[in-house]
């Protein structure tokens, strides 16, 4: 089921209602919550709503055996069979077919004429959101930092709570599990506060991302030509806004909706775009999948504490996991693998070249990094090397004679958007959507809220899927 | 933070704005209208699980979505058949998919509009990638997709600003903005397209009493089929044929009554379907080679005698005329499974 959908609409004014009746006592509204959860994802596609069954199964079972495991053998049988469990789902149904297409490739190049069927698997809707909040439930209880779940509803409602299921935040157990503890109300400016970010996370949805910027990143890359410089930046800076607005708003949605209930999600972007440098950004982007990498993958591969170079690799084989959750193919892998040349330049520059940040370089360092951004997201967004490869040439002026697919409103229309959208990062760097609201007034902000209501219902949309969902 | 009294101006202000906004474009000659998406075709197709050997079901082109009226039909013979013919497409796509991923035995009508129907097999050329869409859509019809179009199919009757119209007649924001053009006009545009009929919940589609009546307006649909016949590729005739007569036989074989079907076209359709699809050598080879029974309207003097107002498709009245007259024939002919000899 979509946010931006009727659907949802009626779903959420069911669920709140039987949430705030009093016929429901705190474990009946939390099995109300859980039963609503798999009725948000079952609409999808009902028979996938079994791999989160056993994904919770298993990690429950893990959980409390973990808890009173001492003996290490055991602790890591435990501890392997969960990830063999959510991993193998990740790999069979999101990486089944890459795996096979490099496979045959393989077998091909050394000679075997081989020649398999591509296997016709449905890629589960947020598979790789849920089995990363699952493990990470595990692997806290196998370093025992954290208390098993008290009751299995709680655990259950963890993994499948509709709000973020899909799309994230992947939220640490000790942040949600102990919020389903005690009885939850939101308060009146919670619940208002919640309305408005799930209108603040539609409006840049539907509005910002489909309406104002999806056409021109689609027109570029699926153009099959060698574009313009004006066409392949533009439609490239069309998807860096595209991809923050679908994916960012995604999270604010999933917040406002949590806050309705009186459940608090961390935040999962912070104005990512006004980033100085590649730390500072991935501090800012997706941040609750960046700290579950730095927790799950850098520290264990032994993160800085082993010298330079085991710690550049660590980065980079971080990064490269990291394009690879993202997607199963060779282009993700290349925008992970850049961002970790990103980090790790930015390493050797703090140690080699270091210079104290101020206002006036400031803003040049935000643009230099963003520019970098979005030549990485060239091989986010291009389905195959070809068109990154003819993007990129175009974007450093190698193809003079690239074509103009672009019209000129189009790429006014885009420009002005991504420059908004930079300088309104840049603004709001150390601040909030929250605390910018306080110092307005009722009036003001009504206004704007208003004008994004209005905005949403002009354009509607034809529900179109958050980006991330196929992740 | 008030957030009480943000929320209440917020209500206020926006209900206001959004009435302000429905009133403009009514003001503006704009009405309530339901969108032919993939949505609403694919709730027609789902109903095919359900239906008899009596049942019929249309397929084809522009031409079987706007001439066959479905409550006339149904008036005469007593069934409603589905509908699901697609504007601009051919009907090769969805004929195979009723045949190979149904056990429907009824009755499929196939309009055959030769510009279309002998177009193409090639999956991305535009008239099978528009059916082919609906067809995969249907496949993976999700109960929330169901649910939205129940849901909005109230709101689309009731609302105009909610129209998803494309084009020169689009009034959501992607619309609005397409219509803003700045620097040197595009060299050979297609001509302005209007929406020149409106369909209803079950697809049954009427031409708008405008299009009929207003010379200058149905002209202006008449541009754009120029433009469009201008650079219409040849024919793939054997392909096209092999292609239908292939999925012809197996309805056939187990019971299925195919019929084939000819609508009226005037002006420069009829000279043009006349010049490069001649009824010698594309229709009636059709006929002779699918051998099922088949509906020429130039065979009929009570279908012979219409003027389509942009040369390709009937009034909304003289679709009514046309359907009661067909489904008439096709009766008397024992044409249909439910009339038996």
């Amino acid at each position: 089921m979509l946010f931006n959908s009727l659907s949802f609409i009626l779903f959420l004014l069911i669920v709140l209602g039987l949430y705030y009746s009093k016929i429901l006592n705190w474990t009946s509204k939390k099995r109300m919550l859980l039963l609503s959860s798999y009725i948000f994802y079952g609409l999808w596609n009902p028979p996938l709503v079994v791999l989160l069954w056993i994904s919770t199964f298993v990690d429950w079972t893990t959980g409390k055996k973990l808890a009173v495991e001492e003996n290490q053998n055991k602790r890591n049988l435990w501890l392997f069979l969960s990830m063999a469990v959510n991993l193998g789902f990740l790999f069979f149904f999101k990486y089944g077919n890459f795996l096979l297409e490099n496979f045959t490739a393989l077998a091909n190049t050394i000679g075997f004429d081989y020649h398999p069927l591509k296997m016709d698997i449905i890629l589960p809707m947020g598979i790789s959101f849920y089995t990363f909040q699952t493990m990470s439930y595990t692997i806290d209880m196998y370093y025992k930092t954290m208390k098993p779940a008290k009751t299995f509803l709680d655990f259950s409602l963890y993994v499948t709570f509709f709000p973020q299921l899909v799309a994230g935040p992947i939220v640490r157990a000790e942040d949600l599990i102990e919020q389903f503890y005690e009885p939850k109300k939101a308060t009146i400016n919670q619940f208002i506060w919640g309305i408005f970010l799930l209108t603040l996370g539609l409006f840049q949805k539907v509005v910002m991302a489909d309406t104002l910027l999806s056409a021109a990143s689609d027109a570029i890359y699926n153009s099959g030509k060698i574009v313009s410089f004006w066409d392949a930046w533009i439609g490239t800076l069309a998807f860096s806004g595209q991809i923050f607005f679908d994916f960012a708003r995604y999270s604010t949605c999933a917040i406002g909706i949590s806050l309705m209930l009186g459940i608090i999600l961390p935040d999962n972007f912070k104005y990512p775009y006004a980033s100085i440098g590649f730390s500072d950004l991935w501090s800012r982007w997706h941040i609750s999948l960046s700290s579950w990498l730095r927790d799950y993958l850098y520290i264990p591969l032994g993160g800085n504490r082993n010298g330079m170079i085991r710690m550049y690799v660590a980065l980079m084989l971080t990064m490269l996991l990291g394009g690879l959750w993202h997607g199963a193919a060779w282009t993700f892998i290349v925008w992970g693998g850049l961002h970790g040349g990103y980090l790790i330049l930015e390493r050797l520059q703090k140690k080699y070249l270091p210079f104290s940040i101020n206002s006036r370089n400031g803003i040049f360092l935000a643009f230099l990094t963003f520019s970098c951004i979005n030549i990485s997201w060239v091989f986010f967004r291009a389905k195959e090397f070809a068109t990154a490869k003819n993007m990129l040439s175009s974007m450093f002026l190698l193809n003079p004679d690239g074509e103009k697919v672009l019209g000129l409103f189009d790429l006014l229309k885009v420009g002005v958007v991504i420059s908004f959208l930079f300088i309104c990062h840049w603004l709001m760097r150390n601040t909030s959507v929250k605390e910018v609201s306080k110092q307005i007034s009722p009036l003001s902000l009504a206004v704007v809220w208003v004008i994004m209501i209005l905005l949403i219902s002009i354009a509607q949309g034809s529900g179109e899927q958050f980006i991330y969902f196929q992740f | 933070m008030e957030l009480k009294k943000t929320l209440l101006i917020t209500v206020v202000l926006s209900l206001i704005g959004l009435t302000i906004w429905e009133i403009y474009w009514r003001s503006e000659g704009y009405y309530p209208t339901i969108d032919d998406n993939k949505s609403l075709w694919a709730v027609q197709r789902d109903k095919i699980e359900a239906l008899a050997k009596d049942d019929v079901i249309l397929l084809g082109s522009s031409r079987v979505l706007f001439d066959i009226q479905i409550y006339q039909w149904e008036q005469v013979t007593g069934r409603r058949p589905i509908q699901l013919a697609s504007a601009g497409s051919t009907p090769l796509p969805s004929f195979r998919d009723i045949v190979r991923n149904t056990d429907f035995a009824g009755t499929i009508i196939v309009g055959v509009t030769p510009g279309l129907f002998f177009s193409t097999t090639s999956p991305m050329a535009p008239p099978w990638k528009s059916i082919q869409e609906k067809v995969d859509y249907f496949k993976d019809f999700t109960y929330a997709q169901r649910l939205n179009h129940a849901l909005s199919i109230p709101l689309q009757k009731n609302i105009t600003f909610l129209s998803d119209v494309e084009g020169i007649d689009g009034i959501n924001l992607k619309e609005l903005l397409k219509k803003i053009k700045l620097g040197e006009p595009v060299k050979n545009a297609m001509p302005p397209f209007h929406e020149f009929s409106d369909i209803d919940e079950n697809r049954n589609n009427r031409m708008t009493k405008k299009t009929a009546t207003d010379t200058a307006f149905a002209n202006t649909v008449k541009k754009v089929w120029q433009f469009f016949g201008k650079d219409s590729k040849p024919l793939e005739k054997e392909a096209t044929m092999s292609y239908f007569l292939e999925d012809a036989k197996i309805f056939k074989a187990r019971g299925g009554n195919l019929i084939l079907l000819r609508c009226p076209s005037t002006g420069y359709y009829k000279i043009g379907e006349a010049k490069f699809a001649p009824r010698k050598e594309f229709w009636d080879v059709l006929v002779k080679r699918a051998q099922v029974k088949s509906y020429h309207y130039q065979d009929y003097d009570w279908l012979n005698h219409f003027d389509c107002p942009e040369w390709s498709h009937l009034s909304a009245n003289d679709a009514e005329t046309f359907t009661l007259a067909l489904a008439k024939i096709m009766m008397k002919d024992y044409a249909l499974s439910n009339r038996k000899k």
